[in-house]
């Protein structure tokens, strides 16, 4: 006899996450057997952003998130620079390029202790208050030496994402929310002892990945040695490709490619499509690419379950990630599943901290940051990157020296999307179809799969379009 | 002379205020803190980017936040940090309500369009009536960040789910503080805790409810460039001084981003906006240290974060203040100005 359970709000994730779940008992396993991914939170930056000067978008859009507000302060400024017809110097793409890494670094470790190792570790008798009880607590969970060992590791976490953002704050001015990313470059102008002294925190970072962040990595995994395979979700991967290695783009330290249906491919965003039959748009917005697509909400529509709408790759469900990138790239394809996903992770965060360190030697104090170019009357550009959770795009145009359109689709949107209008699952839902579910009541394995995607919610749902009127009426 | 950015600093650091509490004065707070148990907290985001819990997270000045959370607060609910989810979330949250003595935070603006569903806070609960119930029952509200305290980027113009404030939505029937910023620093919504803690009474607030411990002073009275700053009579209008940009004049201005000296006429509102950021600075690594940077040393214009009218009365964020702007389709703030309400003082333009 199938259950259907809300699970929300689902906590240690970014912004507004539940998930509805069909839970059944099959051959002997209770699982789940149908999932659906809502996205419970609205802004609309898409309209606050038409009719501005286009130089405000590169610290508008950070404001989408405060998690990974640096991705979008790249897109946003790679979009720029199309429209605008610029390129930024070698100085400001190493020093994007550094911010960006000591935001990546932050993420992940804030994303492996802070949001995710609760699932994991069994802390009573370790920590016994809010906000660490109550709790789940599952017998599968590490207890004793392990788990102190890991508490212990929680605390010292803490310390280092700190250190990680005051380490991108010394060219980034201040993080969450740099202000150094402009179209044509960054602001900062860097010195002998600014590259000093972010090597020395860089280095600590370094220490702190290779001996202690992915070792317990290896030490979950290695006790959960079932979530190899639990979680696996469509198998497709997409990665727009990030930190550029020289400044047309051409060669990125994580490039940028597809893996669909078991080849690898390349990438042309004009196949991108979003569907809409499960989201609360109208059905003519439906099968549209970003650049040209439109927006009428229709919160009360049948059906319909989320805010986010459907990205496609040719009709395909990809997820994006650290592990799609790492895939894409040839760094890791030992698996695809939870813990292929938390291992994927931390092996980049090493690899792009090892990367960090290369971009500070070729750093060339006196030397440019930033080209100026005045905005112009029309323009229109796309800027690509890659978020600490996967592929990030704008998509912009520029009208009598405004912004006249504004598109934004983030990782999560492809990650968290609901069913398309083919009914094919989106990628977490399709990863919790077939979780085991032990106890109803303590639905950990369901919190393990949803976390190893490293959602962000804030980012997900989706912005409407100018002229429209939001409508919202969430199904409850 | 020609202004090095390391002087630029050192002047910040002479004409700085006194940064409030000290860390040794938490430190006291905690010991007496540990002997009674916690302050209990519940925190709400709504239409958020939760850039202020992760400037909180960053927090280190007074406190780190494993002491905070292991000696100083009970954080019976935070979205990012709390080990629950789903219903025993929610119980953990409606027990604590239900006892009252608990300081809200909220985070984030509250939409409320189509009665509130632009935001749940979980299934079938709105921000809207979350924070009204979760209101009723607090000893005291914090508004962390700009967006809950004033609406900011979350109700910038066209607002399309006409996102408003803490104070909009609840008023001041119960104890209200405004700690602004995009994001909040986290020295500000620490300080203010640890102050509150120690005296059991609101901080000095000024007329937009923000600790003038904090939000005393104008960001352009503290800054490096002050003795380079030249008003609006010395620029042509939305272009860099060209007449002034010579060692005769002895004003240093900046012509384009990334050159030394005042940046008013890069859109600098530093004149219009309240903090103490010249001084603290941002992301700092030691206890009772100031970081090592802020926005304007690293050659980025203040952009106005902690004011009431920002974004939109702070922009374009590159076009000098005092100069006509209009922003988008729907309302707009029409031209840059300063802090609206009365107490303010007027744009420090000396």
């Amino acid at each position: 006899m199938a259950t259907v359970m809300k699970l929300g709000p689902v906590t240690r994730v970014e912004g507004h996450l539940e998930v509805e779940l069909t839970i059944d008992t099959v051959n002997g396993v209770q699982q789940v057997v149908d999932a659906k991914s809502v996205g419970a939170m609205f802004r609309g930056f898409e309209k606050i952003l038409v009719g501005r000067d286009p130089r405000d978008a590169t610290h508008l859009t950070q404001r989408i998130c405060g998690v990974c507000p640096v991705s979008h302060g790249m897109a946003s400024s790679l979009a720029l620079e199309q429209a605008f017809g610029v390129t930024a110097p070698t100085n400001g793409r190493l020093i994007r390029n550094l911010v960006l890494g000591a935001n990546y670094i932050q993420s992940h470790i804030l994303h492996f202790y802070h949001l995710n190792a609760a699932d994991y570790i069994n802390t009573t008798g370790i920590l016994d208050m809010s906000p660490w009880t109550p709790r789940y607590t599952t017998p599968d969970m590490v207890t004793g030496a392990t788990a102190s060992a890991l508490v212990t590791n929680y605390v010292a976490a803490l310390a280092m994402r700190r250190r990680a953002h005051q380490m991108g704050a010394i060219m980034g001015g201040k993080l969450p929310h740099t202000p150094v990313f402009v179209v044509g470059g960054a602001t900062d102008k860097v010195t002998a002892d600014q590259i000093t002294q972010f090597r020395t925190i860089l280095t600590d970072l370094r220490t702190f990945i290779n001996n202690t962040y992915i070792k317990d990595v290896q030490t979950v995994a290695s006790a959960f040695a079932q979530y190899d395979t639990i979680g696996k979700g469509p198998g497709n991967f997409l990665s727009y490709g990030v930190f550029d290695q020289d400044n047309a783009g051409t060669t990125k330290l994580l490039k940028r490619g597809r893996y669909t249906g078991g080849s690898f491919q390349t990438v042309d965003v004009a196949q991108i499509k979003e569907y809409v039959k499960y989201s609360w748009y109208a059905a003519t917005d439906g099968n549209k690419n970003p650049a040209t697509g439109t927006t009428a909400a229709s919160a009360s529509k049948t059906g319909a379950y989320s805010w986010i709408k459907a990205p496609r790759y040719i009709d395909a469900v990809h997820e994006a990630g650290p592990l799609a990138r790492m895939y894409v790239n040839g760094d890791y394809r030992a698996g695809i599943g939870v813990n292929h996903r938390l291992m994927a992770r931390a092996l980049e965060a090493k690899k792009v901290a090892d990367a960090m360190d290369g971009w500070l030697n070729q750093l060339v104090v006196g030397q440019a940051s930033y080209t100026y170019k005045a905005v112009p009357a029309t323009g229109s550009g796309i800027g690509l990157t890659e978020a600490p959770r996967g592929a990030l795009g704008h998509w912009m145009g520029i009208g009598s020296s405004r912004i006249n359109r504004y598109q934004i689709i983030t990782p999560t949107a492809w990650n968290a999307s609901p069913r398309d209008d083919a009914g094919r699952l989106g990628a977490i839902e399709q990863a919790l179809v077939g979780t085991p579910v032990k106890d109803i009541n303590q639905p950990v394995e369901v919190l393990r799969v949803i976390h190893s995607f490293d959602p962000c919610l804030s980012c997900s749902v989706h912005m409407a379009r100018p002229g429209e009127k939001a409508e919202l009426i969430i199904n409850a | 002379m020609d202004l090095t950015r390391r002087d630029f600093l050192k002047a910040s650091s002479a004409v700085g205020a006194a940064l409030g509490l000290t860390a040794s004065g938490v430190l006291d707070l905690q010991e007496s803190y540990a002997k009674e148990g916690g302050l209990p907290v519940i925190w709400l985001t709504g239409s958020s980017c939760t850039g202020c819990s992760v400037s909180v997270l960053n927090s280190i000045y007074y406190a780190t936040i494993d002491n905070l959370l292991i000696n100083t607060l009970d954080m019976e609910y935070h979205t990012q940090l709390s080990a629950a989810a789903g219903a025993l979330a929610v119980k953990a949250m409606e027990d604590r309500r239900k006892a009252g003595g608990y300081a809200l935070v909220v985070e984030g603006a509250i939409p409320t369009a189509d009665t509130g569903k632009g935001c749940y806070v979980w299934p079938g609960m709105t921000m809207l009536s979350a924070v009204k119930s979760y209101a009723a029952n607090a000893t005291m509200i914090i508004a962390c960040g700009t967006c809950a305290s004033f609406g900011g980027v979350a109700a910038a113009a066209p607002n399309p789910t006409a996102a408003k404030s803490v104070q909009a939505v609840v008023g001041t029937a119960k104890p209200l503080i405004n700690i602004p910023g995009c994001p909040v620093h986290p020295d500000w919504i620490v300080g203010t805790i640890a102050s509150y803690l120690s005296t059991k009474k609101l901080p000095t607030l000024d007329s937009n409810r923000r600790p003038t411990a904090y939000y005393g002073a104008t960001v352009h009275s503290a800054c490096g460039w002050r003795t380079q700053y030249v008003g609006p009579s010395h620029h042509s209008k939305g272009k860099p001084c060209t007449t002034c940009h010579s060692s005769n004049m002895g004003h240093i201005i900046a012509g384009v981003l990334g050159d030394s000296g005042c940046m008013y006429g890069l859109g600098c509102k530093g004149p219009l906006t309240y903090a103490d950021c010249p001084n603290r600075r941002w992301n700092s690594g030691t206890a009772n240290t100031p970081g090592m940077h802020w926005c304007v040393s690293a050659y980025a214009p203040c952009n106005g974060c902690t004011q009431p009218n920002f974004p939109d009365g702070m922009s374009p964020f590159y076009a000098m203040s005092g100069t006509a702007t209009t922003n988008t389709g729907g309302t707009t703030s029409g031209t840059t100005s300063g802090g609206t309400t009365s107490g303010d003082r007027e744009r420090d333009d000396d």
